[in-house]
């Protein structure tokens, strides 16, 4: 059967089509992207000029082409981006070439595939949502080639309907559905899309202008005690070896081994640290953890590693001491921390002096150090100047303005002079506190740069020289708000003008937070091992059991349905039906039947003809009978004229 | 009426229908069948497509997905069920035919409840589309072939939708004991009428020989129409211009008598002969001829008119 292809239909298929691949327009090549948008326009255009539409020689061409441009691109069909233009690409070629129904169905499907793919790029609760609707559309023109005369906004109502009616039994099969990881070698590799963190080394000099993004880290939901925002150190990567203008981590971590446990006093907080997906392992845990799971490991320089692949959203518990001492230091790590690049300057050794750093106990140089920070001149900028060479010296002596790597790298290089093994540790510090959801949000902004020194009796400890800085020396373009809340520079409050205007969009901003957050932990993350804990609470053991929970509640849900759907049958026959069966039925005691397919018109005809004696009552009953069944003003007294008249008929 | 065990998972019930009744049919679950049609398999596979990819990628997103969509597959066979349900059938009338036309039944869909049918398809030879809104009653004519003279029973007619989605066909076959009859199919070749045996008449009706006399139909006036006249006779000019329906009068009319007569018709066999009669009898009604008619079993006195024309055409039919 050649189908006489509806314009309305085409164009509400095209409509969805473009609605359905828009969002691919972030990680489709730019090639391969537009040479789909060029033949969705093309489709477009033949909707109402249909001599336009390609034959089969030009169609061929568009397929050799099609393959030689994804060729190129990927060398290949298989994975992610591969398999995401080759349906894109499949759709667009398909589009030309509508001839039957089939045809419009196999583009539908095709077209629910290319959404799916889109899940692989995002899984945002906005992203759902806009892939919902774009479903919906495309349901809707289902109904629309399947319903003769529908409307565009009756065949959206029906599919709407027939959506909502299947969510409860999809999110049914969502909780029960056996989630079964898949094996490794049914993985495809594919590029991290994962957010660029924090790197693995650190070159203050080279910035000259630190960027602030917005993008969120990771969130902590504590069990217990929230730590206070000074306390929030989140540790990353440790960098010891430096140049003088680089930093980076020590080659060596072998030291491991012979280092000393680390003894727990003070606080300790649990909590769930749920990592956005990263491009490193990296995983920022409190300082200093103690405990976390067999997923990850602690290296020599207490930072935890993920052992698994990191370009996920990953959940870890852990246990972390806000006090801590890591006891006496290894040889390595004695020599890696007292590393220079070369012998210190006049200047740097007159500054030491200066400071007693070759005489005071440690302690005591350190606070000299940090009050130098205070004292002087020194700035808090984001943008602070280029130092190519000797960056140390010259922010030390000449620039003096620069940001939390700079304080940090500048300390430790005083440190290591002095004789005191020390070392940069990046990370994040401070995180706002989410109060809808509960937890805490640390985001790009918050990186930071600390140091730590190895003191006697004490171990690794901590010290922030940025936090020393004069509240009045921090520039003015820092975001006061992003920086405060992070705890990153610590002014007294007295000094700040919390912006009021600006707290509601803050409260909206936690509460969209908060929703993204039980979206990630409840749906997104929703994984073998989190499904299997959750239906354990539930009391869901095992398969069978599992299967029978499923039957059970897609059984009731289905009735339920079914009532909902089937009970608008048993609507109330009109009143004036009614009256006017009855007044037939009386008819029919007499003998006059009213034929099937006789309008009440032509019945009543014939009744006047067969019965003159009624035909005065017939006509009138006839009258009112139609003009309450089909005119639109329906008026009481007619109901009433109609039921005494029937009421009073006689045959 | 109840079905037992076996008569339900009856294979013929599922294509067929029921017994034939003449009595209207409301559509319930006993008369309703759904089942995927070749969209919806092909929906089932795209559904297994898409597990297969949330379960290598992982991703919850695709699952709810694929979760939706099979469910949205559930959901349709209720609508599909739904689409039909509750609209009862009725036979109508039916109107005789010549052999080898197509005998048309109507049928009487009343759609008794407050939702639109869209797209309901009902066949019997050929398939008709229509849609039904809320408490519309339709009748709708469905055509059969016939091939023989005599009674037509109606085959299956079968009432189908795949609203919404295409993925399910739900299906009703219904059997209504609704018959037509079927008139022989008229001879092609044109032979001119029997001669009129004058004696015969004569003999029968001796006081009408002396009006027998033939091509004496000179038209002498017009009178007031009557229920009956033939349409040929009608003044149509007359009427044209308002004057009220006149019937022609001619001299000859009432004299030309026709004896259509079984044993005369020439033809080699029962069925050719049959074919003859009816052609004479079409054309005797055509032309406004007083006909009588006789066939072994059956003599009809000469007239004319629509019930006299109908009462001969079925004397064919069944003979």
């Amino acid at each position: 059967m050649v189908l006489d292809v509806n314009q309305r239909i085409l164009v509400f298929l095209l409509v969805s089509i473009g609605l359905i691949t828009l969002p691919h327009i972030n990680h489709m090549p730019m090639t391969v992207f537009s040479f789909f948008s060029l033949l969705l326009i093309w489709r477009f255009v033949c909707v109402w000029k249909t001599n336009y539409l390609p034959n089969k020689i030009i169609i061929l061409l568009l397929v050799i082409v099609a393959v030689v441009l994804l060729y190129t691109q990927h060398k290949g069909f298989l994975g992610r981006d591969a398999g995401t233009n080759l349906f894109v690409t499949a759709l667009g070629l398909k589009l030309l070439e509508i001839k039957k129904e089939r045809d419009l169905y196999l583009i539908s499907y095709l077209a629910f595939i290319v959404a799916s793919t889109q899940f692989l790029y995002q899984q945002s609760i906005l992203m759902a949502g806009y892939i919902l609707f774009v479903c919906c559309v495309l349901i809707a023109t289902l109904v629309s080639i399947n319903s003769q005369k529908a409307a565009t906004v009756s065949a959206l109502k029906t599919a709407t309907l027939i959506i909502f009616q299947a969510l409860p039994i999809s999110i049914v099969l969502f909780v029960l559905f056996p989630r079964v990881e898949a094996p490794r070698w049914m993985l495809f590799n594919h590029q991290n899309t994962a957010i660029s963190g924090l790197s693995d080394s650190l070159e203050p000099g080279s910035i000259s202008r630190l960027g602030l993004s917005d993008e969120l880290v990771f969130r902590v939901k504590f069990a217990g005690k929230i730590p206070p925002p000074n306390q929030r150190y989140w540790r990353g990567p440790v960098f010891s070896w430096t140049n003088g203008k680089r930093w980076t981590e020590s080659k060596n971590l072998f030291f491991k081994k012979n280092q000393h446990k680390v003894t727990y006093t003070g606080e300790s907080y649990q909590y769930t640290l749920m990592m956005e997906p990263q491009d490193k392992r990296w995983v920022f845990a409190l300082d200093m953890p103690s405990l976390y799971p067999d997923s990850v490991t602690k290296n020599a320089l207490y930072q935890l590693i993920n052992k698994d692949n990191p370009g996920k959203r990953a959940a870890y518990k852990i246990t972390s001491f806000s006090q801590y001492n890591t006891g006496d230091i290894t040889k390595t790590e004695r020599k890696d921390n007292l590393q220079l690049p070369s012998d210190p300057s006049e200047k740097i050794i007159h500054l030491v002096t200066q400071l007693q750093g070759f005489e005071a106990p440690a302690e005591r140089f350190i606070q000299s150090v940090l009050s130098h920070f205070k004292n002087e001149n020194f700035y808090y900028t984001l943008t602070p100047p280029l130092m190519e060479e000797n960056p140390i010296e010259t922010f030390l002596f000449d620039t003096r303005y620069g940001f939390c790597s700079h304080y940090a790298t500048a300390f430790v290089y005083l440190m290591r002079v002095a004789g005191l093994p020390a070392r940069v540790v990046a990370g994040y510090q401070g995180g706002e506190h989410n109060k809808v959801g509960g937890f805490l949000e640390v985001r790009q902004a918050n990186a930071h740069a600390w140091a730590e020194v190895w003191l006697k009796n004490k171990g690794w400890t901590r010290f922030d020289p940025t936090a020393a800085i004069a509240p009045e020396r921090v520039e003015q373009d820092v975001n006061i708000d992003l920086q405060i809340a992070t705890g990153l520079v610590n002014f007294s409050p007295a000094n700040i003008n919390v912006s009021r205007a600006l707290s509601w969009m803050k409260s909206a901003k936690q509460l969209w937070s908060g929703i993204d957050y039980s979206w990630q932990r409840w749906v997104i993350n929703y994984s073998t091992v989190n499904q299997s804990k959750f239906l354990s609470s539930l009391g869901i053991n095992n398969i069978s059991s599992m299967v029978q929970w499923l039957v059970a509640s897609i059984a009731l849900i289905t009735c339920i349905l079914a009532w909902t759907i089937f009970k608008t049958r048993q609507t109330k026959i009109a009143e004036e039906l009614i009256l006017y069966q009855r007044y037939c039925k009386k008819l029919a005691r007499a003998g006059v039947y009213k034929k099937a397919g006789e309008t009440a018109i032509n019945f009543s005809i014939r009744v006047q003809h067969l019965r003159p004696d009624i035909a005065e009552e017939v006509k009138k009953i006839t009258a009112i009978y139609i003009r309450l069944r089909y005119e639109q003003n329906l008026a009481k007294e007619d109901f009433i004229l109609l039921k005494n008249k029937v009421a009073s008929f006689k045959a | 009426m109840s079905l037992s065990l076996k008569q339900r998972f009856h294979r013929s019930r599922f294509i067929k229908g029921e017994k034939a009744t003449d009595k209207s049919i409301t559509l319930s679950h006993r008369r309703i069948f759904i089942l995927p049609t070749q969209r919806g398999l092909g929906f089932v596979i795209l559904i297994t497509l898409l597990l297969l990819i949330a379960f290598v990628y992982n991703n919850n997103m695709v699952y709810l997905l694929a979760f939706i969509l099979a469910s949205v597959f559930f959901v349709t066979i209720l609508h599909s069920f739904k689409s039909l349900a509750g609209l009862v059938l009725t036979q109508g009338h039916s109107q005789a035919v010549f052999s080898g036309e197509a005998a048309g039944f109507d049928i009487v869909i009343n759609n008794p409840n407050n939702v639109q049918r869209f797209n309901l398809q009902a066949s019997l030879d050929r398939t008709v589309n229509f849609t039904l809104v809320e408490q519309e009653k339709k009748s709708i004519t469905l055509y059969a072939v016939t091939q023989q003279r005599g009674w037509h029973n109606i085959d299956t007619v079968t009432l189908s939708s795949t609203y919404p989605l295409g993925l399910f066909r739900a299906w009703s076959p219904l059997r209504f004991a609704a018959k037509t009859l079927v008139y022989p199919k008229p001879n092609i070749e044109e032979i001119p009428f029997p001669e009129t045996e004058v004696d015969q008449a004569q003999e029968q009706s001796p006081t009408l020989a002396n009006k027998k006399t033939k091509g004496s139909d000179d038209f002498y006036g017009l009178k007031e129409y009557q229920a009956g006249d033939p349409i040929k006779h009608i003044h149509w000019k007359a009427f044209a211009k308002g004057q009220g329906l006149f019937s022609k009068q001619y001299g000859g009319e009432s004299l030309v008598e026709l004896w259509l007569n079984y044993d005369q018709t020439p033809g080699n066999n029962d069925e050719q002969r049959l074919s003859q009669l009816c052609r004479w009898v079409i054309d005797a009604e055509n032309a406004g001829l007083l006909y009588g008619f006789t066939i072994p079993g059956v003599k009809l006195e000469p007239g004319y008119g629509k019930a006299h024309y109908e009462k001969c055409l079925q004397a064919l039919a069944l003979f």
